[in-house]
């Protein structure tokens, strides 16, 4: 197959994901800053609320203000179960008032009792920090605190991975449900395929149309059309296989006529005698050639007519026939015998009798001089049997399959345009009937079982 | 020769065939006459009868069917065997509908096309003649035998079947053909009792260069001896 093939739900299925995964990723983010927002602002609020409560520690002493926190009260506001929690009090000149003194610089907030949040850098460790304006006894006052950042990157982390996990979650089932609507949708074209790859070779029927989404419907006309002017030329070309036949019937036979009244005459000279009954042969050759040819356009599944069929009598029809299938035995010592049981079934006469012909004939070909062909037909369980057994050389297993395939020849030795049973199959097939192949009896040579439907 | 007094009428417009058919024919001893199309056949039919027409029926002018429907338009019951180069069904029940009496489709053997024709003209033709295949010989007069002239002491059925398969010399014939064509003595016969007459007749007629062939689980077939 050509690599560059596309696929158009391959082609969907990418379009439609792409950008549903463009849509999923801004989503995402979307929804993290909604998520951290909130969070960084009461974080915040809670490192202001910190600030706040420095407030009520504090007094005016003089010109200055004092912070009078006892070390247990320090404590508690220091300890926090992940971060590590930093002050600093300055007055309005930056003069450190308590707390730690390498504190970072205050980012003045421009409201009085408002607090400013920003990154900053204490100890070289990246830290959150505020800084709280007020007014102590009448001396403004900027109270900083920060603390570092391992519970923000941890709430960070966790709405993080919730989010993609939530995300990966919807994309998977998204790209699941794409996939059925496509399946679904695609299913009239796979319908369509599993129909053309069923069928047999010289299948030209049309291709149903109903039900058939108005999206493709143009194209399956086009198909139907194409397949309409395939089978026109088919049945041309067979209609013309079968004049020929026809035609090459009359020179065939004053060839014959002509050659027989040579034979007769000749008798005595051994020479003359040697080459018409040569020329007979070909001659005889030939005319199965012709029957071959009409038998072969006869038996196409597009020429077959359902309404011709009819009740057969498979044994009369055998016996129709037996006086030429003696003549063919008796002309290579070949033994024919019969069993003919009264058979009937379903079917078009002039194809069974294309059938069982080749049967025969392939069977008397193919078996050594003085070898046995039987001919049988009988009922088994109300579904008519035909079988053609002999002691030939028999067909090895691995040929079995192939020996129905049109111009297929087991022994190229043998004369023969190899669709003697590719007829026979055509013609099995246009009965609804099974054809076996196994060894005969004795587990030599070969027998052909033809079981057809019951007769209702 | 056996039927000095088959005369038949050949209809075929293919002159290789015609002129074929015609000698082998006239070397069994019929009279033959032919013409190559459907006008000079209706014509001669028209002006004189013949034993049997071997009619082909694509031809040119009046095709063969238009040949038989005006024969039989005019009453004759002259046995008509038709030939073609087609075997489609509507041809056959064509042709036998419109009161052919027998179809051969072509290519055919030369003696089969003879069986045929004495099948047809015995048919019609209910006053028997003698029979003949190699040194054997059957008078229906004296319901006599002979092999080279010495008389075969055959018992009636022995008779009767050996008869049936004279008249269908060279011919595969089921056994049970035999016992129809032998029923009008009126009695039940088997197939196994068929078998017992046919191995008397093949130990009577053993010096004739005739062979009664057997066809398994079919019948029989007689014919002369094959030079070697």
């Amino acid at each position: 197959m050509n690599p560059r093939v596309t696929s158009l739900r391959a082609r969907l299925l990418k379009w439609l994901v792409i950008p549903l995964v463009a849509l999923n990723l801004l989503a995402a983010g979307v929804a993290y800053w909604l998520a951290w927002i909130p969070a960084q602002t009461a974080f915040d609020q809670s490192l202001a609320d910190t600030a706040w409560a420095l407030v009520p520690h504090m007094q005016e002493s003089g010109p200055s203000v004092e912070l009078s926190l006892s070390q247990q009260a320090e404590q508690v506001l220091r300890v926090d179960h992940f971060d590590e929690v930093y002050f600093v009090v300055r007055d309005a000149r930056g003069k450190t008032i308590a707390g730690d003194l390498d504190f970072p610089a205050l980012r003045k907030p421009e409201k009085l009792n408002a607090y400013t949040a920003y990154p900053a850098l204490m100890r070289g460790v990246d830290v959150r920090a505020i800084t709280l304006r007020t007014l102590v006894g009448g001396e403004t006052i900027l109270i900083g605190v920060a603390e570092t950042r391992i519970k923000r990157e941890q709430l960070k982390l966790r709405i993080l991975w919730s989010l993609l996990g939530t995300e990966l979650l919807l994309l998977l089932l998204v790209i699941a449900v794409i996939r059925w609507v496509l399946a679904r949708g695609f299913q009239p074209l796979q319908d369509l395929r599993e129909d053309l790859a069923r069928r047999r070779t010289d299948d030209l029927s049309p291709l149903p149309m109903e039900a058939t989404p108005q999206e493709i419907a143009p194209f399956i006309r086009a198909m139907n059309d194409l397949l309409k002017r395939a089978q026109d030329s088919s049945r041309a070309k067979q209609d013309f296989l079968a004049n020929v036949a026809h035609q090459l019937r009359t020179p065939l036979a004053g060839f014959k006529a002509q050659l027989e009244w040579l034979q007769e005459h000749h008798r005595q000279d051994d020479e003359t005698a040697h080459s018409t009954a040569l020329m007979l042969v070909s001659t005889d050759r030939m005319a199965r050639q012709a029957n071959q040819l009409l038998a072969l356009a006869r038996s196409e599944p597009g020429n077959f007519e359902r309404q011709r069929l009819g009740r057969i009598s498979l044994d009369k029809l055998v016996s129709e026939s037996v006086q030429q299938f003696v003549q063919q035995a008796l002309s290579k010592d070949i033994d024919i015998g019969f069993d003919l049981q009264p058979t009937e079934v379903q079917g078009d006469g002039f194809l069974l009798r294309d059938l069982i012909d080749n049967l025969v004939d392939n069977a008397i070909r193919y078996t050594q001089a003085g070898g046995e062909v039987t001919v049988s037909c009988l009922t088994v369980n109300g579904c008519g049997v035909l079988k053609i057994e002999d002691n030939g050389p028999g067909i090895p297993d691995a040929e079995k399959d192939k020996i129905f395939t049109r111009f297929y020849r087991l022994d190229r030795t043998q004369p023969g345009s190899g669709i003697g049973l590719a007829i026979v199959r055509d013609i099995a097939i246009d009965h609804g009937a099974s054809v076996s192949v196994t060894a005969g009896a004795d587990g030599r040579g070969t027998l052909f079982r033809i079981e057809f439907p019951p007769t209702e | 020769m056996a039927d000095p007094f088959m005369h038949v009428l050949l209809v075929e417009d293919d002159l290789v065939l015609a002129d074929g058919i015609a000698r082998i024919l006239r070397g069994h001893g019929m009279v033959v006459d032919v013409v190559n199309n459907g006008d000079d056949a209706d014509r001669a039919l028209t002006l004189r009868e013949v034993s049997v027409a071997v009619l082909d029926i694509g031809l040119p002018g009046i095709d063969g069917f238009e040949v038989v429907r005006r024969l039989r338009a005019r009453g004759s019951t002259m046995p008509v065997l038709l030939l073609t180069a087609r075997d489609d069904v509507q041809d056959r029940v064509r042709g036998l509908e419109i009161g052919a009496d027998d179809y051969l489709v072509k290519p055919f053997a030369a003696p089969e096309l003879v069986a045929r024709l004495k099948a047809l003209v015995r048919r019609s033709n209910p006053r028997p003649v003698d029979m003949q295949v190699a040194g054997l010989q059957l008078d229906p007069f004296s319901r006599r035998a002979t092999v080279d002239g010495q008389v075969v002491e055959l018992s009636a059925r022995e008779w009767a079947v050996l008869e049936y398969l004279m008249q269908n010399a060279s011919r595969v014939v089921s056994k049970q053909q035999i016992i129809d064509a032998i029923l009008p003595w009126g009695e039940e016969v088997t197939l196994n009792a068929v078998e017992v007459y046919v191995s008397r007749i093949r130990s009577k007629i053993a010096s004739a260069g005739v062979t009664i062939k057997t066809i398994r689980g079919f019948g029989y077939m007689l014919e002369p001896v094959a030079p070697e």
